[in-house]
């Protein structure tokens, strides 16, 4: 599950905001500079004024000096990432020069002649945009008073008046009226100003900070979100319980913020409850004590279907065990129910070390969590208890077979003990009934083996990861050359036909499970075929599939018995003719296999012309 | 040249009967042992010649116990004369089990695996081989 990295907060936001700027008014600087430089000299070559051209040149060239150490100090303090005071004290010392340059400039243009005097609005609204409102005013004022100075200076004839000559009809730097007017109006205008760059920054700002607590707010829901989403896909991914809960308890505690999460399921008694999977917690806590489930408080409410949200453990008389949790840091807790069908499962609880931590949005999605994991919980529960009643079966089946075999081989040696003559001489007679007992018992013997093997067969039908890729080539090969003998001896032909080609084919399976399938099926044609007939057992690799055919010109098998054919014990009407017992296993054994291999088998066959057997597997993945 | 002994181990009567028959007739000396208790006794009273033991008794492990007791190379075994006497194992796991027992010299000193049921032919050419060596 991903977890977003958290959007800075608004503080950061604004020492972000007060790096690039400090960058970006340097930037500006250049052009003020030269700004200065081209004014100064098209007073004269342009406007033909005259003006203290050199204290003006000088005053350019300043700012662009200065701008230029500025500029190599802020490429340092970027390079060596420097804290943001280093570029806040850049900024003052910036604002400081450029006041001090804007003063000179205002002198030596002309004093309160000067249009000039206005760009001092602009360092006033900078100000206010980087400072907060009561240093903007204090600016303003700085500027009124400053620009107030020079007036006076220069009405008194402290300072040498500057002006442009030319550009005015007469001086006004003496009229003491027009110097109130423009100063009230100068003062005014700049307090103005501060007041509302600073009131629409400081809205600006709120906006912004809103926005970060929003965005904080929805990215928490996304990720809440995304771990219900996360929670019910993991869910189904595994049915392997102490997996899913270990998962689950460590992305709710992610996605609550929180520092720990628990489980705690009811034993099989349902009188204790066990902690299952815990994350966040010291083993010291896990292990504090027995939490019975009837007299534990917060247990017993939690298990009756309610969400508990505890804000302040030592306040609360629920805990069992206040002390512990304190010990471990925890100071509120909010439980939620894990229900059951039936009936209460455990409690799934979110720890934190904050106190009043747990809102109700916190409840809800707690209370969700729960009913996702109380889903997992049964259903891995039910596959367990598959599982075991499964085990059970298998080794019941094992136990009675063996019951079951035992006497009927001690029989079978009795038999022929008798049979070969070791227990003196028999009759003809005698040797003929015993001989047909011994036949009986070896069918009972057949019979058992298959029964075996299509009861251990379904009992094994979970357990996939028994089989491996096996060369079907081998296994089908050795099949064959296991009845060249018999269906020579019996006057047939048997035709291998082996169009796999090179390379070792390779299906999913067991040996013995292959073995069994297509001796059944070749026995079967080696049966069914009269003297003089033909079986053919033919490969082939078809797409992403091995073809086995075993094909005979046997006896055929009817219509009606078609779609009986893989059935238990059933045997077609003109099988009897040939072989008197048999089990009627032999082809639902092959089919079973043929499944659980991931194949597939059918048959095709004419009365009296033959039938052809077609077994189907997937390859094995290559290993 | 004096018979030879075999010892039969089973606690199935009827299965020590139909053994006993074949081996006799082809002229072995046959003495029986119904339990791992008695047929620790009956080895060093009997000194046979060869063994047969059937792997599952009172428990599905009592033979392979037994067989390891008598061939144990252990020098203070109370069976420390008879370590050399070849054990012919009477097994009834069916081939599809996974479980398969092989002669290993190292972990299970035996010589030979018969699977049950018993063919008599099968027993005496195994006997055969076990005290032709």
């Amino acid at each position: 599950m991903a977890v977003e990295a958290p959007v800075k907060d608004a503080r950061t936001l604004v020492e972000a905001e007060l790096v690039s700027s400090v960058a970006w008014l340097i930037r500006l600087r250049w052009l003020a500079g030269v700004g200065v430089l081209l004014g100064t000299w098209s007073t004269r070559a342009l406007f033909g004024l005259g003006a203290a051209t050199v204290p003006l040149y000088a005053i350019g060239a300043g700012i662009l000096l200065y701008n230029l150490a500025f500029y190599l100090v802020e490429q340092r303090l970027t390079q060596t990432s420097a804290a943001t005071d280093s570029f806040r004290r850049l900024s003052v010392w910036q604002a400081i020069l450029d006041w001090l340059a804007m003063t000179l400039l205002i002198h030596f243009s002309g004093g309160i002649e000067s249009p000039v005097i206005y760009f001092f609005f602009f360092h006033i609204i900078i100000v206010s945009i980087f400072f907060q409102p009561r240093t903007a005013f204090g600016f303003a004022i700085l500027a009124a008073a400053l620009l107030s100075a020079i007036a006076l200076l220069e009405y008194y004839t402290i300072l040498p008046h500057q002006p442009v000559v030319g550009f005015l009809e007469g001086p006004l730097y003496k009229n003491s009226l027009y110097l109130a007017a423009v100063l009230f109006f100068f003062t005014s205008t700049g307090l103005i100003g501060a007041y509302l760059a600073s009131s629409i920054q400081k809205r600006l700002r709120q906006r912004e900070e809103e926005v970060i607590r929003l965005s904080e707010s929805l990215r928490r829901a996304t990720v809440r979100l995304q771990t219900l989403n996360d929670g019910a896909r993991v869910i189904n991914s595994t049915l392997d319980l102490p997996q899913v809960l270990e998962r689950l308890v460590k992305s709710t505690a992610e996605a609550m913020g929180v520092r720990a999460c628990s489980i705690r399921l009811l034993d099989k008694e349902k009188q204790f409850l066990e902690p299952v999977a815990v994350y966040g917690l010291s083993q010291a806590y896990v292990n504090k004590g027995p939490v019975d489930a009837a007299t534990n408080p917060l247990a017993h409410r939690v298990l009756g279907g309610e969400i508990v949200n505890i804000p302040d453990i030592s306040n609360s008389s629920l805990l069992q065990y206040p002390e512990e949790a304190r010990k471990e840091g925890i100071r509120s807790v909010l439980s939620a129910p894990l229900m059951g069908k039936t009936g209460p499962l455990g409690i799934l609880r979110a720890y934190a070390v904050e106190l009043a931590r747990f809102t109700l949005g916190d409840e809800t999605f707690l209370g969700a969590i729960a009913a996702q994991g109380s889903i997992a919980i049964e259903n891995a529960m039910a596959y367990k208890a598959i599982e075991e009643l499964d085990l059970a079966k298998s080794q019941f089946i094992r136990t009675v077979t063996h019951e079951l075999r035992s006497p009927v081989s001690v029989v079978h040696s009795l038999l022929r003990t008798l049979t070969s003559g070791y227990a003196g001489e028999i009759s003809g007679q005698q040797l003929d009934i015993l001989s047909r007992a011994g036949r009986r018992v070896e069918y009972l013997q057949k019979l058992i083996d298959d029964l075996l093997d299509l009861a251990v067969g379904k009992a094994d039908f979970w357990k996939t990861e028994m089989y491996e890729p096996v060369t079907i080539k081998g296994a089908v090969d050795k099949v064959v050359k296991r009845f060249e003998v018999v269906s020579r001896e019996k006057g047939l032909t048997l035709d291998f036909q082996d169009e796999l080609g090179t390379g070792a084919v390779r299906v999913l399976g067991t040996p013995d499970g292959l073995d069994r399938i297509f001796n059944n099926l070749v026995s079967n044609a080696v049966k069914y075929t009269p003297p003089g007939g033909r079986v053919t057992v033919k490969m082939s690799c078809v797409g992403e599939k091995v073809r086995v055919l075993v094909e005979d010109s046997g006896i055929g098998i009817p219509e009606e018995a078609m779609q009986h054919m893989f059935e238990e014990f059933y045997r077609a009407p003109n099988a009897r003719s040939i072989e008197r017992e048999g089990s009627g296993l032999g082809l639902t054994i092959a089919r079973d296999l043929v499944m659980r291999f991931g194949g597939s088998i059918q048959v095709e066959s004419s009365l009296g012309a033959g039938s052809r057997f077609t077994v189907t597997l997937p390859l094995a993945a290559p290993a | 040249m004096s018979q030879q002994k075999i010892l039969l181990i089973d606690d199935d009567p009827d299965l020590r009967l139909a053994l006993r028959l074949p081996l006799e007739a082809a002229g072995y000396a046959i003495s029986e042992a119904s339990s791992v208790p008695e047929a620790r006794i009956a080895v060093k009273d009997v000194k046979p010649d060869l063994i047969v033991l059937d792997v599952m008794m009172d428990t599905t492990t009592a033979g392979f116990q037994l067989a390891l007791e008598i061939h144990s190379a252990d020098p203070r075994s109370e069976f420390k004369e008879f370590r050399q006497i070849p054990i012919i194992m009477l097994t009834a796991i069916h081939s599809t089990t996974p479980l398969r027992f092989a002669p290993d010299e190292d972990y299970l000193p035996v010589q030979t695996f018969i699977e049950k049921p018993v063919e008599p032919e099968v027993l005496l050419a195994k006997v055969r081989e076990c005290l032709g060596k």
